[in-house]
């Protein structure tokens, strides 16, 4: 109860919620909104919003704008969460274990990240989809590659901070093994910044997915809001909605989910300030 | 002296670090399918074994991958970052083509973001809680949540297709061959756009940290001592607030720089500028192996290089901030 | 919200004084786009459209031709031709010079229409096949004696088809290694200039051109712009002063033709009449079978294409002929209009039943490299169309060379590719249809594998008929064997736009537009 109260903090919170929410079933109810799908020709080519029942126009092929941002969220969501399952994993076990050791692995974690932080990210991922040939695999994999350095740190820090503490030495006292204490003491207490970092790492995943796919280094196969700009580049001189509508719905989501991370903060860190 | 040290440890610490680098890069680039012999071979138009053959040996393709390997990094260390596949020319010529106009833009937009973030965080800082602070955080909010190609192409959308004011692609005119004077005004129109994309989001991030530095240290000891002393508000803020509040904000450039370098790949493709992003894209097509290579490597360099100016730019504002 | 466009045009013409067609030093310079570097400038080498148009200013051929087809002088200030067909004269200008200086003679005729352009054009090769051969009795005259009448002889040496090239630069040197291939030598209104990688290509003015008060301009800039958007804005800027054929995407086209500014020319590409047709690899079951095919285009809706795809820059085709080409009948057409159920009927006789998805068959439909324009959405709507009637087709990305090779040696199953009749069903269309046009590694030649020996029999036939009537029979009857074999998918007849800006005039002057130079091309 209080959980939630200190999450609904911020009227703002809620508004994210209620978005983030809606975007949410509109992408797992796509295909029963739109059965025809989001690649199909249903009229003619850049009809205005409103125009002729399509809600949010057609694009250069007449396809229905709406279907397509219906499919477009499921690509992002999907993407955004699978990488990021993806990098908290990693960065989460790796960060773990150096902030919890110390000496060697904490040293060699952290000139990993610095590495990481030092080489162009964005052209690493690009490079990498680019080989790898683009798909919605190797864009998971991509983006987590990319971001596991930021969780690693965070979570490198709690366990650096928390390994000092009382019930730590209490467990090693009782004899379990680091393993144990890693993930049976000291994770529980670590998961609200991770739980928070999360939410961002949605979000940065969002968008560099639909930079990507923007690009062209997107899957071929998948409707994307971020390849439906890409696709709007010459239509959006004679039909705007083409170029707009994707980005509000990215821009929306995106800042949805920062909301949610704002009001996940209040309510699983009330120590910590903004 | 210690900094001299300083910096000499840095530099090494770099070389490590480009090291690395190509060993990433080489490793992570031979996952490619398809050598770039057959590659390079398509562009010409033959097809020929004999000829792809020739390619390969010309460029040391067929040797084994440690030779290979050492091969480049020798080079490397003589300063010679190998010749592009595509386009038959040194690649590090090519980058340093290129280079200038990444830098340019990346300049004009830290500018923007710090002159235009600094101002308005001042100004937000002075009223708290008030419309215009809630205005300025709106904006970073929603300047953090928008993906930079959408922001770029919006706009391109109203600045060029809908209100005409300005250009929205490339560096200059095109076939106009300005000099001089002109050029420079050519230049600095067709740089505003992407500019202003780039340095939006930073914006928004300086007039925050800027707020929250000056409000912090408002209510530092020293100020109120300052106030008692009888100095004018502005003075107080000149003086004392903002030489303070430049820690964070120093550190914030440094970030900006080094991902401007290497992350403006999508403003650029947007805009057509022709930078180190537009030939990292185009080399990622092409499967340009010794390019992408020379852009990881050099791109690098340039943020240890600007990591390291960062230090020295916050030892100095700070002199109680140790370099270690 | 939105400001009016014209003003908008207003502004955007006012930006920072929009270069005009005089530079600061007063040079009258015309300023035209590619969407790539060519790979080399030599026109029979690399007969791609951009090279022709940019090598239509350095080159040029014996004869021009005016809105009619008709042949008139220009290399060759005269010509004759035998009452029998088989002889043909020319009589050479005295007075024009290669741009190195060196005096344009007979000799370079004979060996431009006997040795390299056979060797290189596919076209060439077709025409001056005919050639039993080439007498050069001095320097200013050249008589080709043919093996039979071939009434398409003179159009074939339209500029696109047999530019005159240099012999004491190519002859008896590799073609293919020549240096001038990057730094091409003509007799043209501009001669080659400069180079610029990833820049531009700069031709300058022919101090020394043969034609009276030509070239109207002093410079050529044909300036690399690779996007759309990008050439676009260019053209409606001012910066550029000319877009062809495949500069400008047909989603925008709109914003130009309605621009005051700029004049926009639906007729520049009259002479090469192309279609755009895609192409099954007959070899191979179920495409050998003549009911798929007549599924294939009963499944799609080509007005539709034509609508929405071309945004109406374009017509249905009904025949290897395009409709406004000599020769078209349109009598003895079968034609197939869109006919979903139809489609299904052809396939269901056919054995091909629909599997459990609803699929009959998959097979791949390999794509033009257009970067997104035209031809990729043709496909994707093409795709739809076929899925429509149990047809699984999966669309193939591919880049220009991967895309030559698997053509050329029948590595496909469906492909895309537009087609220019070049004036004449013996030029242009003849090579698709014959057997013994079937070459692999070749692309442009018969890569279905249709063969017919009625067909062979003839188009040959045709090309020699010494009446129009006669030739006329002949190609209507092989319109009505080809439509009802379908031999091809002809999807729809293409009207490329050509723009230019208001302040210059004269630039097209013939059906062959610019492929036949900027020579004429002034300032308004």
């Amino acid at each position: 109860m209080s959980f939630l109260r200190a999450f609904f903090a911020r009227p703002q919170t809620l508004a994210g919620f209620c978005i983030f929410s809606a975007i949410a079933i509109i992408a797992l109810a796509a295909p029963l909104l739109f059965p025809r799908g989001p690649f199909t020709i249903v009229g003619m080519p850049l009809l205005p919003p409103g125009a002729s029942g399509f809600a949010a126009g057609s694009d250069v092929l007449g396809r229905d704008m709406a279907a397509e941002l219906a499919f477009g969220a499921r690509i992002s969501l999907l993407v955004g969460i699978a990488s990021t399952i993806v990098s908290i994993g990693a960065g989460g076990v790796l960060g773990a274990v150096a902030g919890y050791h110390g000496g060697l692995v904490d040293d060699l974690l952290m000139r990993v990240t610095e590495f990481f932080q030092i080489i162009p990210s964005f052209v690493l991922v690009m490079v990498l989809v680019a080989f790898l040939q683009p798909s919605l695999a190797s864009t998971v994999l991509g983006i987590a590659l990319i971001t596991w350095p930021q969780v690693a740190r965070v979570v490198r820090g709690e366990f650096l901070a928390l390994r000092q503490r009382e019930f730590v030495a209490a467990a090693r006292m009782q004899g379990l093994g680091a393993g144990r204490i890693i993930f049976g003491e000291i994770l529980p207490n670590a998961l609200g910044p991770i739980i928070v970092i999360a939410t961002m790492v949605v979000g940065n995943a969002i968008l560099t997915e639909s930079a990507l796919s923007f690009l062209g280094l997107g899957d071929p196969n998948l409707m994307s809001w971020g390849s439906m700009v890409g696709g709007s580049r010459s239509s959006m001189w004679v039909a705007w909605w083409t170029m707009v509508l994707p980005g509000l719905c990215i821009m929306v989501t995106v800042l949805a989910l920062n909301f949610i991370g704002d009001g996940l903060n209040d309510a699983l860190n009330p120590r910590r300030g903004r | 002296m210690r900094r001299l040290r300083y910096i000499l440890s840095r530099l090494v610490k770099a070389g490590l670090v480009t090291v690395a680098v190509v060993l990433l890069s080489f490793f992570l680039i031979r996952l490619a399918p398809g050598d770039a012999a057959t590659v390079m071979a398509g562009q010409a138009g033959y097809a020929d074994e004999a000829y792809m053959k020739g390619l390969r040996a010309e460029y040391g393709l067929d040797q084994p991958l440690p030779a290979q390997l050492w091969k480049y990094l020798t080079a490397v260390a003589h300063g010679d970052l190998g010749t592009s596949y595509g386009r038959g020319q040194k690649v590090l010529a090519v980058i340093l083509e290129r280079l200038p106009n990444t830098l340019l833009l990346d300049a004009f937009a830290l500018a923007v973001a710090m002159g235009g973030g600094i101002w308005l965080g001042a100004l937000a800082a002075r009223r708290p809680g008030s419309a215009g602070d809630a205005a300025v955080s709106l904006a970073s909010m929603l300047f953090y949540a928008m993906p930079q190609f959408w922001l770029g192409m919006m706009l391109v959308l109203v600045f060029s297709a809908w209100l005409g004011w300005l250009p929205p692609f490339g560096i200059e005119t095109l076939g106009a061959d300005y000099a001089g004077l002109r050029r420079v005004a050519d230049i600095a129109q067709h740089m505003i756009l992407p500019g202003m994309t780039l340095a939006l989001y930073y914006l928004a991030n300086y007039a925050r940290l800027t707020r929250v530095a000056m409000i912090e240290t408002a209510g530092e000891d020293y100020v109120k001592t300052a106030r008692a002393k009888g100095l004018s508000e502005r003075q107080v803020a000149r003086r004392h607030i903002l030489r303070n509040a430049m820690i964070p904000l120093i550190s914030y450039a440094g970030l900006q720089a080094s991902i401007l370098v290497g992350g403006s790949v999508v403003v650029e493709n947007v805009f057509s500028w022709p930078g180190l992003g537009t030939l990292a894209y185009q080399a990622v097509g092409a499967r340009d192996n010794p390019l992408l290579l020379g852009i990881f490597i050099v791109t690098a360099l340039l943020v240890c290089l600007f990591n390291l100016l960062t230090d020295i730019a916050y030892s100095i504002a700070d002199p109680r901030v140790e370099l270690t | 919200m939105r400001l009016d466009r014209r003003t908008a045009m207003g502004a955007m013409a006012g930006l920072l004084a929009a270069p005009g067609a005089a530079a600061a030093d007063g040079r009258r310079i015309l300023n035209a786009m590619m969407t790539d570097e060519p790979a080399t400038l030599c026109y029979p080498l690399n007969n791609t459209r951009l090279v022709q148009e940019i090598c239509g200013n350095i080159n040029e051929s014996l004869l021009l031709f005016d809105w009619q087809f008709n042949p008139h002088p220009n290399l060759a200030r005269a010509f004759a031709m035998t009452p029998d067909g088989l002889t043909y004269s020319f009589h050479l200008r005295d007075d024009v010079a290669w741009h190195d200086g060196v005096p344009f003679t007979a000799r370079d005729v004979a060996f431009s229409c006997g040795t390299m352009l056979p060797q290189l054009n596919p076209r060439s090769r077709n025409a001056f096949s005919q050639i039993a051969r080439i007498d050069t009795p001095d320097a200013h005259t050249v008589i080709f004696r043919l093996k039979q009448p071939f009434n398409a002889f003179l159009l074939s040496l339209m500029a696109s088809s047999a530019p005159m090239m240099p012999a004491h630069i190519y002859e008896g040197a590799d073609f293919r290694s020549n240096p001038f291939n990057f730094k091409p030598i003509g007799t043209g209104p501009f001669r080659f200039a400069e180079w610029k990688r990833g820049q531009y290509i700069h031709l300058a003015r022919n101090e020394h051109y043969w034609k009276p008060g030509q070239p109207g301009m002093d410079a050529v800039y044909y300036r690399l712009c690779p996007s759309p958007e990008q050439r676009m804005v260019a053209m409606e800027s001012g910066a550029v002063d000319i877009a062809m054929a495949d500069d400008i995407d047909t989603v925008v086209t709109s914003r130009l033709t309605a621009n005051p500014g700029i004049v926009a020319r639906a007729d520049a590409y009259n002479g090469t009449a192309e279609i755009v047709v895609m192409e099954l690899n007959q070899r191979r079951w179920p495409f050998s079978d003549r009911r798929f095919r007549a599924a294939f285009l009963h499944a799609v809706d080509r007005e539709f294409l034509v609508k929405a795809i071309q945004f109406g820059q374009g017509k249905v085709a009904h025949s290897p002929i395009p409709s406004t080409a000599p020769y078209h009948d349109d009598k003895v057409l079968t034609k197939y209009e869109y006919n979903p159920a139809k489609a299904r009927a052809l396939l269901d006789a056919m054995g091909l039943k629909p599997g459990r998805d609803g699929m009959r068959h998959r097979f791949g439909i390999m794509m033009q490299p257009d970067g997104g324009g035209v031809m990729t959405r043709g496909s994707q709507y093409i795709k739809q169309a076929l899925s429509e009637v149990g047809l699984d087709a999966f669309l193939e990305a591919t880049d220009w060379p991967t895309q030559l090779r698997r053509s050329g040696n029948w590595e496909f199953d469906c492909d895309c590719n537009s087609y220019g009749e070049y004036g004449d069903p013996a030029i242009g269309t003849s090579r698709f249809f014959l057997t013994s046009n079937i070459r692999k590694g070749v692309p442009l030649t018969n890569l279905q594998g249709y063969s017919n020996p009625e067909v062979d029999a003839l188009f040959p036939r045709a090309a020699v008929a010494v009446s129009r009537q006669e030739a006329q029979a002949c190609y209507s009857r092989l319109q009505q064997i080809l439509t009802h074999d379908v031999a091809m998918l002809w999807l729809y007849e293409r009207k490329p736009m050509f723009f230019h800006n208001r302040r210059l005039t004269d630039v097209i002057t013939g059906p062959n537009g610019p492929a036949d130079g900027f020579g004429a091309t002034r300032p308004a």
